[in-house]
Parts: C-alpha cells; structure tokens; sequence
C-alpha cells in the first residue's frame, strides 16, 4: 500500500471523501468486546472470582480504559483512503475475541478439589499477628497464617479448644477416613494465579454425607497440632459458596 | 494487532527492508462471517461445559484470571507508550542519548522506580523508546528494572514478608539485585543498533494513518491509532503466554520442586525454572515466593529477580516485539547474571 505522508491543507483534507475503514471497525470490535466484559464482571459481581480485594480496583480501571480505547478507534474509522484487513489479522483478532465472550457466557468458576495439591499450602503475607491470632474470634486465614512465625504457632496453640465455625470446600483421598475431609480454602493476593491453598482437617464428620468439592459450613473446637489443624466437628451442613469464594491476607 | 496506523513514526521497523508478500485481503462479508463462526464457537462451549471438566475448569480459570488482570496494564503501557510516540518530541530523547554511557545505564535502572505497573506494561514503553532513540541499553535497562523494583512491587515483598528475620534481606535484595541485573542485561544489549533489537512489524508499515490534517485533531487521532494498534499487538501475545502458563500451572504440581531445595546451585535453577513457568505478576509473586519456605533466601531472591524478566508469558511478548536473537540474548543474561548473583547471596548467608 503506498503511503502518503505529505501533510495537507485542513480544507483539501476535509474535502476528501472518507470510508469507512475495515481494519478500524474490527479493532473497535474487539476493543469494545474487551471493554464490555470488564463491565459485565465488574457490574455482574464476579471480580472476586478472577481477582482479590486488592487488586479487583484493576477491572473497573480496564473497563473505563478500553472503553475510551474504543470510542477512540471506532471514532477515527472514516478514513479518506481505504483501508484493507488481511486474513491473518482478522484470524488473529477473532482469536483474540475469545476469552473475553468466554467470560461473560461460560458460568463463574473458582478453583477446585483438582488445584488442591498442585499449589503450594503455605500462606505467607497474611497480615494477621500473634496478638491478633490470640485474641478474638479466630478466621481460617489467621489459622493458616499463624504457619508463617513461630510465634504465629504459638498464639494459636493457645487457643486450642475454641469453638471455631469456618466454610470451604470438601477434598478427601482414597485413604481419609470416612467420618474425616479437609476443608479447603484458596488464599489469592493478586490473582487466582498465585492462588495458596489453605486446609483443616475435619473429623467426627457425618459419614458419606458430603463429597468432593461440596461446599460446607463447619462448626466444631479447633485442636492445633504443630502444623497440622484439626477440627472435632459439632455440626457440618451444606453452604452455598462464598462470593469471594477466596480469601486474601 | 497491527492495524497499527503509523503517521510519521520513526520506528525502525518501518524504514528495516521488507519482504514483498503477498497478503490476502478480507472483505466485509468474509469478516462477518468469521465474527458469526466466533460467537457460534462460544455458543458451543456453552453447550459442551468445560467448567465440567475439572482440568480444563482449572485452566480456564488461570487463564482467564490472568488476562483480566494483566490487560489493563497492557493498556496502560500502550497508553504511555501512544503518549511518548505523540507527544514527546525526539528531540527529548536525542538529549538522553547523548548523556555520557556510564550515566545512561544507572538512570534508565532508577527510572524504573517510577514506572509503577508490571512487567507487561513496561515492554511496550520500551519498545517505544527505543524506536524513538533512547539507546537499546538504556531501553531494556528501564524495561528489566521497573518490574522489580517499583514501588509496588517493593511494597508487595514487604508485606509477603513481614514478621520474618529476612524481611531485609528480600526487599533489599530484590532492589539491589533487580537494579543490577537490569544494568547488566542493557550493558549486554547496548551493542545493538535498533534495526537489530525490535521486530519489524511489516503491518505497521503498511497501514498508516492517511489523514495528516495538522493539528491538535491529528495528533488525537494519531494517538489513539497508536493506543490501538499496541494494545492489540501485545495482548495476542499476552494471550499466548497466558495460555501457556495456565497450562503448566494445571499439569504441572508446584511441589515437584520441593525435592531440590537445599541443593546449593540446583535449587536456584529450579526457582528459576518455576518463575519462568509460573509467570506471575510481579506485584503478587513475592506472596507466592515467600510460601516456599523450605527454600532459601538467595533460592527465593533468584525467583523474585528472575521471574519478572523473564517467563512465558513474556517470552511470548518478547518474541512479538523483539528479534529472535534479543530473545535468546535477553534470557542467558538474566538468567546468568540472577545465578551468578545468587550464588554469592548463597555463599555469603551461608
């Protein structure tokens, strides 16, 4: 394509019927496409499945940006020499297009009994200290921090015999007892990328009744055992997950 | 994407010799159509339920997070990026080019202090400034340093390690390793001359902005040209890298390397290796980092140094950006100078 790079006079410029340019409308598409879905999972509550509280400020960032981006593109789309989109860019930009209708069509999703035991389950950077582990109602991820310090273990040591009442989701193996799970917890800081798994050990569990992946309310007294946290259950029932399904220090 | 329309830039990649290919042009029929087999694809999906899936559910899950969150940045870095290109005259750079050598490499490091966005978002500032005229060094020096030692991400390693007796070490070290590396790495690459650093994009070339009405219209309209035109570019390749980290975040346990921490040289490869195939962000990797406690301090610095100049995800943005040979140049530097570096944190900590 040749290219004209003469500056001209404004009225000559204005003169000069324009058209509408594919390469440009396509771009627009695809940048409104992608400014749609940071609205749609901003608006449709579903930040906290993709981000953390720390981080989720970035959607409705992305969402304002792209939309600017897009008004942009598609407002500069009449161009007074006409503009021709090869196969391979189009191709690229339909690929392109695909993660961002995937989002909003497929339902939200959080990280699964599957992604337990292939992600690390030491939590680090949880902001709880040893006075606050020791003092007042106890959280999961205060019970997962406190691994971070010896004096974390030792303040929730101390607190062995609590009654304690957490929701995650069940995983169990092959040779977990039938009245035992572990109740899991994803801790996100960033994104579901660095996501760190945080688990207790539930037994006197009823029997059979829940299964892989079931999301659950446990209310029980806590015992810490070292690194290992177990929780005698007085009560186990269906949950309905969480929104935000992780937690973030 | 490409649909870059380029006014009168100066970009090497405009001016570097083409080859003449013949490209097949697509009609606006032939793009309905492929926006129609799209949103037909979608709807299959749909149907079929990956999320039923329990591997394919996690991986869409990590893939999909990590372009929600790396996207805006993206953005931000096209925008600065599309600003520089607009509004700031080359005369600005020629001046920083002509500060004396041994000052350009150190200033490029520092200046990464005050570009606050990861490492997705500084590439395509690179980029920019080097196809203004900011030295190759000088270019990849800020583009190495401002992911690892911005204020956010030291901010980060400061709360991922808290209450710990290396707290020091990390965050110091992260900045005086990040800012090293850096200047070594640009040390390495000053040599090339811009037509030898970036790729040339033959679109770009190609597709320019045809309506050069002077004024404060044009330079908007150039600017969001350019806006668009990286923003598309690098996001296909943060895409790529995205997929491909999702990926071996699902097969691939983090606890395989668990085996290898208190090997002396082994261990810092292997933290290594998993910052390259992990490709966090670096506002977040300290977090995951520090939950690797059987490893030690230099094992955890190698991977916070390492990691935010050079994973997956951006070997893909590299390569869309950069010649093949920076590539290759760029990773045996970071990784030699981090494990270099490492070794002596190593043998001095004991």
């Amino acid at each position: 394509m040749s290219v004209e790079t003469v500056p001209r006079p404004r009225a000559e410029a204005a003169a000069t019927p324009r058209h509408w340019s594919l390469p440009r409308i396509a771009a627009g598409v695809v940048l409104a496409s992608w400014a749609t879905m940071f609205w749609f999972v901003w608006l449709g509550g579903r930040s906290y499945y993709y981000l953390s509280s720390r981080t989720a400020w970035v959607i409705p960032a992305g969402a304002v940006l792209l939309t600017v981006a897009a008004i942009g593109r598609l407002a500069s789309a009449r161009t007074p020499v006409k503009e021709s989109l090869s196969r391979r860019e189009l191709v690229i930009l339909a690929i392109f297009l695909l993660p961002a209708l995937l989002v909003m069509i497929l339902p939200p999703q959080s990280l699964s009994a599957y992604a337990v035991g292939r992600r690390p389950s030491f939590i680090s950077g949880v902001s709880a200290s040893a006075e606050d582990i020791s003092s007042g109602s106890l959280t999961m991820l205060e019970v997962a921090g406190a691994q971070a310090t010896r004096k974390g273990l030792d303040a929730l040591a101390a607190r062995a015999g609590d009654t304690v009442s957490y929701v995650g989701f069940v995983t169990r193996s092959e040779s977990t007892p039938a009245n035992e799970f572990f109740l899991n917890r994803f801790v996100i800081t960033c994104c579901t990328a660095d996501a760190q798994g945080a688990y207790i050990r539930v037994v006197d569990a009823p029997p059979g009744r829940f299964q892989q992946n079931d999301w659950v309310k446990v209310t029980g007294t806590i015992y810490p055992l070292g690194r290992d946290v177990i929780i005698q259950a007085d009560a186990v029932v269906p949950a309905a997950k969480p929104n935000p399904p992780y937690l973030t220090p | 994407m490409a649909i870059a329309e380029r006014a009168t830039e100066p970009d090497p990649a405009a001016s570097a010799p083409r080859t003449p290919h013949p490209r097949r042009r697509t009609s606006w029929r032939a793009s309905a159509v492929v926006l129609g087999l799209v949103v037909a694809g979608v709807l299959v999906a749909r149907i079929a339920g990956p999320e039923n899936v329990p591997w394919l559910q996690n991986m869409l899950i990590i893939f999909e997070s990590l372009m929600i969150e790396a996207l805006p940045f993206v953005l931000l870095g096209a925008l600065v990026s599309a600003a520089i290109e607009v509004f700031v005259p080359d005369s600005a750079f020629a001046r920083l080019g002509r500060m004396p050598k041994a000052l350009q490499l150190p200033s490029a490091a520092v200046a990464g202090m005050a570009f606050p966005v990861c490492e997705c978002g500084s590439v395509p500032v690179a980029r920019r400034l080097a196809s203004k005229g900011l030295s190759s060094g000088a270019a990849i020096t800020f583009m190495l340093s401002a992911p690892v030692v911005n204020p956010v991400v030291v901010a980060s390693t400061f709360v991922a390690y808290r209450g710990r007796d290396t707290l020091w070490q990390m965050v110091l070290g992260r900045i005086f390793l990040g800012l090293l590396v850096a200047m070594c790495v640009g040390w390495v690459v000053s040599r090339l001359g811009k037509a030898e650093l970036l790729r040339p994009r033959p679109q770009e070339a190609d597709l320019h902005e045809h309506d050069h009405a002077p004024g404060e219209e044009d330079r908007w309209r150039r600017f969001s040209g350019h806006l668009a035109a990286d923003f598309l570019f690098m996001g296909r390749y943060l895409m790529m890298g995205a997929f491909a980290a999702a990926a071996l975040q699902t097969f691939v346990p983090q606890s395989v390397i668990g085996g290898v921490a208190n090997l002396p040289v082994i261990s810092l490869l292997a933290m290594m290796l998993l910052a390259f195939l992990l490709s966090l962000c670096s506002e977040s990797d300290a977090f995951v980092a520090a939950s690797f406690v059987q490893f030690g301090v230099a094992s955890q610095l190698a991977f916070l140094v390492f990691g935010p100049m050079v994973d997956f995800k951006l070997g893909a943005l590299y390569a869309g950006t950069f010649n093949r040979g920076f590539v290759r140049t760029v990773t045996l530097a970071v990784g030699a100078v981090t494990l270099v570096a490492t070794m002596w944190i190593q043998v001095w900590l004991g």
